[in-house]
């Protein structure tokens, strides 16, 4: 299943480069993210607890960050699994400069297996693009923040 | 038409063949229906199955530790303990795969069972299923038939070496000269999808184990035949009747579903054995749909030999079957189930078969409503259209020119199969008048000048019930054959008791899913004695340690209309029988001068003598003393009744597969949206032959439950995969039953010939339309879509398979 889209902050593009790369800032825009450890530079344990219908249970997962170029691109490998099924893919995640905003751009391939596959993809696509779009949110929340107070 | 009724042994038919009101309505309707989950038993905690969420991965290792210490949790099974404690189930073909009712160091489907928790109810028992660890190491998967097997494919049983669970060739007649003699060899390849029968009620069992005497019971609802209760016993590794098997008077559909190996009676039974308590597992939705049972789905590449006057003189088949990850019984049976019917109700002397089972990355199968005849229908009834077309003959006339005559019969098909009576030609006629076909191939002729995609589609079948378990053994070649005991017989069991005030029980062992054998006993009860059908008990509850059973036992393959009412008819005679000696004695006179009219028994000519049912059974039960010399006390009847039809295959390879066969005949109207692909029907005639109708009512919902059940997978139904083996349908959002607003108007005929090998001259007629109306939707979409150049050779024809048809149709015209 293939993920894309984007999204806009109003920042500049080094200050979302340096949130996007804080552990303290993703465990906390992460949605249902109980617990994220950096095991060594770059590579993470996460354990997430989703609430959303058939996805719902507790996942624990990895991901890593390869190919970083500060503050241009990095890729995003990852997996989870809990008991409604797993998840694997992988992510190109870009920013770039427009005017004022810095434009984040993801391409991602993800597979899912188990219950998740089963219950229907389409639903699966609209439930991982509500937690995209609520996980980018919460990063908006925080770039807004550490640029009001100039940080 | 025949008129003339069999006889009954109380003088007149008067119930059989009537309407009666079905007897199991009220308590059905009103919900005191009692089902798996209404069973309540001491001291029972409830299990939650862990499932692979892998197509093909090898286990290796199940970490249990902190499921173990989860609240409530009383135990845990594994693959280990299954294989520690069961063994692999037995399987009809040349080297069975070593199926474990759950996986033991390998999974091969997605959903197959990993591991069982039980708890003190379901919700802590899944809760612990999120702490067991399962360390998978993905393996390739396949899912595609061909593909499986391909020289580079994964491999998934390496005891057998190849993805080929079955492989055999069959030569019927001469193939080669039917070629000779034909105008035209017409060919082209079909694709069956895998659907499912999506009972109401899904799986269910309550298994406990009694350590001092070594004995399981276990309930369930489990459709029969009993041959399971063998099979599980020896993947057990217990005595038979070590193990009783109850079944509950109601169970909530079937559709074949549950006349497949039921694994998880042996699974529960583990459970309960290892934890030492009564142990509940009913399935849940999204488990029955992930990884129950579906149909097998086929690839089908098949040759028509035809001469230009219409004539099939001979067919040529290659059936490519899958059975998913593992092979059980009764595979490879959907492969062999049509055997005797392989050329339907066609004269067709000649056939070259052959026949693949494959092994595929998907969930398993089971025999569903049909079992086997949707898949070869489609198939044989597509290229008879797509014959008719090269040769410019009308379908209709096309099935005219090859239908067996009246005058053929009894016939012996070149497979070995036997039908006793039929007039295909004259139900066949009757059902294109009844669609008004002339009239509606002008309306068609309209429709299409007006650009309007307007297609008519037939199909006549053979409906083959109660089939012959001898059909399983030709998975295997007869030089494999020669060493293994033969296998025939398609018994059922009934006892007709009377009780000590008269009254008359029922028990039998057709283990109904709601077919009303209740009702429709009581009448065919209450013919024979002379009462009314209000005063007779049925009990259709199964218990295997106190009915008479035996291995084909149950309801499954339309069997109650022919052997189960067979079973009936004889043991009320036996007990009538035993009833007039009685009253020979009691009157003091012969035997031959006993007269039964209307529930009284009176001498020859001296009806004012007449003493009743009540009275004899009062001198069998109160005097005891005062019985014929020689005879036992009390008054019942019994018999446990196989057909003599049932022979095992012989040396050519042919059997007759089933007992008693029917006819149907559908014609129907569709209309396809050009802009979605929509399919609407206009009209619809079905024409059914099941011999004598016992209950129109009853009969009437069969063909529409199996029209509305064949619609499902003709044109919404599909358990789909992805190429990794993941199934993409788990839930009713994405596996798309039909509801009452999909069901057509559907005019619904009869045309009574009756059975000779039956008592009362019925055949079954559970499955009928489950099996024409596939191909006949398929011919139907086909004629619509003619004008474009689409050709229609898969299932199921949603809106989006048709919009593609037709654009690939359209991409190929310019």
């Amino acid at each position: 299943m293939k993920i894309d889209g984007t999204y806009a902050f109003a920042a500049h593009q080094d200050k979302v480069w340096e949130i996007f790369n804080t552990v303290e800032y993703l465990q906390e825009a992460l949605p249902g993210c109980e617990k994220l450890d950096e095991v060594e530079p770059g590579k993470y344990d996460v354990y997430l607890k989703i609430g959303i219908s058939a996805v719902k249970g507790k996942y624990k997962g990895k991901f890593e960050i390869a190919d970083s170029k500060p503050p241009n691109s990095y890729r995003l490998i990852g997996e989870g699994k809990g008991l409604p099924g797993y998840v694997k893919g992988e992510a190109l995640i870009e920013l770039s400069t427009e005017g004022e905003e810095t434009v984040l751009s993801y391409h991602g391939d993800v597979q899912v297996g188990g219950l998740l596959a089963g219950i229907g993809q389409r639903m699966i696509g609209g439930i991982s693009k509500m937690m995209l779009e609520q996980f980018f949110k919460s990063i908006e929340k925080i770039v807004n923040q550490k640029v009001n107070i100039g940080g | 038409m025949e008129d003339k009724k069999k006889p009954t042994s109380s003088g007149k038919r008067k119930w059989v063949g009537s309407s009666y009101k079905r007897k199991e309505d009220m308590r059905l309707l009103t919900g005191r229906g009692r089902f798996m989950d209404d069973i309540r038993l001491p001291n029972t905690k409830y299990a939650a199955i862990l499932r692979s969420p892998y197509a093909h991965a090898i286990i290796n290792d199940v970490d249990i530790s902190e499921a173990l210490k989860a609240p409530g949790v009383i135990g845990v099974v594994t693959g280990k303990d299954v294989k520690e404690m069961s063994n692999p189930y037995p399987c009809g073909v040349p080297i069975p795969p070593k199926y474990y009712v759950c996986a033991v160091d390998r999974v091969r489907y997605v959903g197959e069972p990993v591991a069982v928790v039980v708890a003190e109810n379901r919700y802590l028992a899944e809760d612990a299923l999120d702490l067991i660890e399962v360390d998978y190491e993905p393996l390739e998967a396949v899912v595609d038939i061909e593909k499986a097997l391909a020289p580079d494919a994964p491999v998934l049983h390496d005891n057998i070496g190849s993805n080929i669970y079955n492989h055999r060739f069959f030569k019927y007649g001469d193939w080669e000269s039917a070629c000779q003699e034909a105008d035209e060899i017409v060919k082209w390849k079909f694709h069956f999808p895998k659907y499912a029968g999506s009972p109401m009620e899904t799986y269910a069992v309550i298994a406990s184990y009694n350590p001092f005497e070594k004995s399981y019971v276990i309930y369930n609802n489990y459709q029969g035949p009993f041959v399971n209760h063998a099979l599980t016993a020896m993947a057990l590794g217990v005595p038979e009747n070590k193990m009783r098997w109850i079944v509950p008077t109601d169970i909530g559909g079937g559709f074949g579903t549950k006349t497949g190996l039921y694994p998880y009676c042996a699974l529960i039974s583990i459970t309960a054995k290892k934890t030492g308590v009564t142990v509940k597992w009913i399935e849940d939705r999204r488990e029955h749909l992930l990884a129950s049972a579906t149909c097998t789905d086929r690839i089908t590449y098949i040759e028509a030999a035809v001469r230009k006057d219409g004539k099939i003189l001979g067919l040529k088949d290659k059936a490519m079957d899958t059975s998913g990850g593992y092979i059980r019984p009764p595979e490879p049976g959907c492969a062999y189930r049509s055997t005797g019917n392989h050329t339907g109700a066609y004269d067709i002397r000649n056939l070259d078969r052959e026949v693949y089972v494959v092994a595929t990355n998907k969930g398993l199968t089971a025999p569903l409503r049909g079992y086997g005849c949707q898949e070869l229908y489609f198939s044989t009834e597509r290229i008879t259209d797509m014959a008719a077309a090269k040769l410019g003959v009308d379908p209709a006339e096309m099935r005219f020119r090859n239908l067996i005559q009246p005058e053929q019969m009894p016939y012996k098909t070149a497979t070995g199969g036997y039908y006793d009576v039929g007039n295909y030609p004259a139900a066949f006629k009757k059902c294109l008048d009844l669609v008004e076909y002339d009239k509606m191939r002008e309306y068609q002729k309209k429709a299409r000048e007006e650009g309007r995609l307007v297609g008519i589609g037939l199909a006549t079948v053979v409906d083959p019930s109660v089939t012959n378990i001898a059909y399983v053994a030709i998975g295997k070649t007869i030089e494999e054959r020669k060493n293994e005991r033969d296998k025939s017989g398609s018994g059922e069991a009934v006892i007709v008791k009377v009780d000590p005030l008269g009254g008359i029980t029922v028990i039998c062992s057709t283990n109904p899913q709601g077919q009303g054998h209740e009702t429709v006993i009581s009448q065919i009860i209450a013919d024979e004695f002379g009462v009314h059908p209000d005063q007779v008990v049925v009990d259709t509850q199964y218990d295997s340690s106190d009915r008479l059973y035996t291995i084909t036992t149950g309801s499954y393959s339309s069997r109650f209309a022919s052997v189960g009412t067979n079973a009936v008819v004889k043991a009320a005679r036996n007990c009538l029988e035993k009833a007039k000696k009685i009253a020979a004695h009691l009157l003091k006179i012969e035997q031959a001068d006993v007269v039964l009219e209307d529930g009284k028994f009176f001498p020859k000519g001296n009806p004012e003598k007449a003493i009743m049912l009540r009275h004899i059974a009062g001198a069998a039960h109160w005097n005891q003393f005062d019985m014929p010399e020689g005879m036992d006390v009390g008054l019942y009847g019994t018999s446990m009744q196989s057909m003599p039809t049932s022979r095992p295959p012989d040396e050519k390879d042919r059997v007759n597969s089933s007992n008693t066969y029917g006819f149907v005949a559908e014609a129907i109207v569709v209309e396809v949206d050009p802009d979605t692909g929509q399919v609407r029907f206009l009209k619809w005639a079905s024409v059914h032959d099941a011999g004598t109708i016992l209950n129109p009512e009853i009969v009437r919902g069969q063909v529409l439950g199996s029209i509305v059940q064949a619609i499902g997978g003709s044109l919404y139904e599909e358990q789909a995969y992805d190429e990794n083996g993941q199934c993409l349908t788990a839930s009713f959002a994405d596996y798309l039953c039909p509801t009452a607003m999909e069901m057509p108007k559907v005019d619904v005929g009869h045309f009574e010939s009756q059975s000779v090998l039956t008592a009362l001259g019925s055949k079954g007629c559970g499955e009928s339309s489950s099996m024409s109306v596939p191909p006949a939707i398929g011919n139907a979409i086909a004629d619509a879509l003619a004008p474009l150049g689409a050709v229609v050779d898969k299932l199921p024809l949603s809106p989006s398979n048709i919009w593609h048809l037709m654009e690939k149709a359209k991409a190929r015209k310019n």
